[in-house]
């Protein structure tokens, strides 16, 4: 059996590890734009707060998979599935390569979802949706640090990420103002109570929070990035953080039916027989997209379980209870989702 | 006490802290990480205790 995975993150990486404990002679191969090996994805969100994170998030090495006989193709992109043929083409710097397989795992999590009104803005701001954007973010805080000075950043949105870095942000010492459109932070998780509490927990830990806020761009202005809401507010740097977009252009590409996310069946199989989605891609029929650890590692473990012929039974969503992770802040009320 | 110990996941990272427990899973601050039911799962992410290891 030729299993071929794209992405690793906890989906990709838990569902390689679990097959191939499960089926020791199959042939699989990861494909991912990566570089840095398998990281923490959770701990992004203390990336500011937490000394020598560029090392510590790195869970496993690259290596250390190709160890367990799983092959590695990092810093590469797919760029075509080719249904008819099942085969991928991967691209890497130095040469393109076309890979066969006998079924398709699809797991390559979200991007930053932009609004399009910003995108003409692109280069005014930063993002936080991987390791490459923490080092580059945390390479410009540096530069203040060095020379004994704070950056004021301003954050755009007030949802889960976007109250977790303004949270780590403060109480690592920055000056931080948050935008947020809605009349409440993290409205989409929180009952009203819980988001007077954050609320409350934000401006303790010295965040600016105003909501109601209609953000419509930016502007550069000497070395400061004014946020626009009507009025012109000058910051060192600008994080938009407006929620995610599932990765779903290759899967559009190669013809899969396409909701949110990649649509998937009870047991997480597309449109197509030999491929299968798992994590932030995909869409389950209750239109759900289960883009949380717990699920996303529960998915990947009874995924390689049906594939290695261990399970009969459609794929249920476990009980989890995602918690944002604000400096001090407990809900006291599950989060909705 | 100031030898707590820390453990860490090796699945999402989560670390638990001898000293403060998982007192949402019913860990009392000052657990020794043996001490915790060999069914106790990450919090965070649901992986098996086994994939905890000590952080040094």
């Amino acid at each position: 059996m030729r299993i071929v995975i794209i992405g690793s993150g906890v989906g990709g990486v838990s569902f390689a590890e679990k097959y191939r404990a499960l089926q020791a002679d199959a042939q699989i191969t990861l494909i991912t734009r990566e570089d840095d090996g398998y990281y923490s994805r959770p701990l992004l969100s203390r990336g500011f707060s937490t000394d020598n994170i560029e090392q510590s998030i790195i869970l496993k090495p690259f290596d250390k998979l190709r160890d367990e006989n799983i092959d590695i193709i990092s810093a590469a992109e797919v760029t075509a599935i080719n249904r008819a043929d099942r085969t991928v083409v991967v691209k890497r710097p130095d040469q393109e390569s076309v890979l066969p397989y006998d079924k398709l795992i699809l797991a390559q999590g979200s991007a930053a979802f932009i609004p399009p009104p910003f995108r003409p803005y692109r280069d005014l701001f930063f993002c936080l949706n991987n390791l490459v954007d923490l080092k580059k973010l945390r390479r410009f805080r540096q530069g203040f640090l060095d020379r004994n000075q704070r950056p004021a950043w301003g954050v755009i949105g007030g949802g889960l990420i976007g109250c977790e870095v303004a949270s780590d942000l403060a109480v690592s010492g920055d000056p931080v103002t948050l935008y947020h459109a809605a009349d409440r932070l993290m409205e989409r998780q929180l009952v009203p109570e819980d988001s007077v509490t954050l609320l409350n927990i934000m401006q303790d830990s010295g965040v600016a929070v105003l909501l109601n806020q209609s953000v419509q761009g930016f502007s550069k202005q000497g070395d400061k990035v004014c946020v626009e809401t009507g009025v012109s507010s000058p910051f060192d740097a600008v994080l938009v953080a407006t929620g995610f977009k599932p990765r779903t252009e290759l899967a559009v590409q190669a013809g899969l039916e396409i909701g949110r996310g990649i649509k998937v069946n009870q047991r997480l199989q597309t449109s197509d027989e030999h491929i299968y989605a798992l994590g932030d891609v995909a869409e389950l029929p209750n239109g759900k997209l289960y883009a949380f650890i717990l699920p996303i590692r529960n998915q990947a473990l009874w995924l390689a379980g049906f594939l290695a012929g261990q399970e009969n039974k459609d794929w249920q969503p476990p009980v989890f209870n995602p918690k944002a992770k604000v400096h001090g802040f407990q809900a006291a009320h599950p989060y909705l989702f | 006490m100031s030898d707590f110990k820390k453990y860490q996941c090796s699945v999402c990272g989560h670390i638990y802290d001898e000293a403060e427990g998982d007192p949402d899973t019913g860990v009392q601050p000052g657990t020794r990480f043996e001490d915790i039911p060999d069914d106790w799962r990450c919090p965070e992410c649901g992986a098996e205790k086994s994939a905890y290891q000590l952080m040094t």
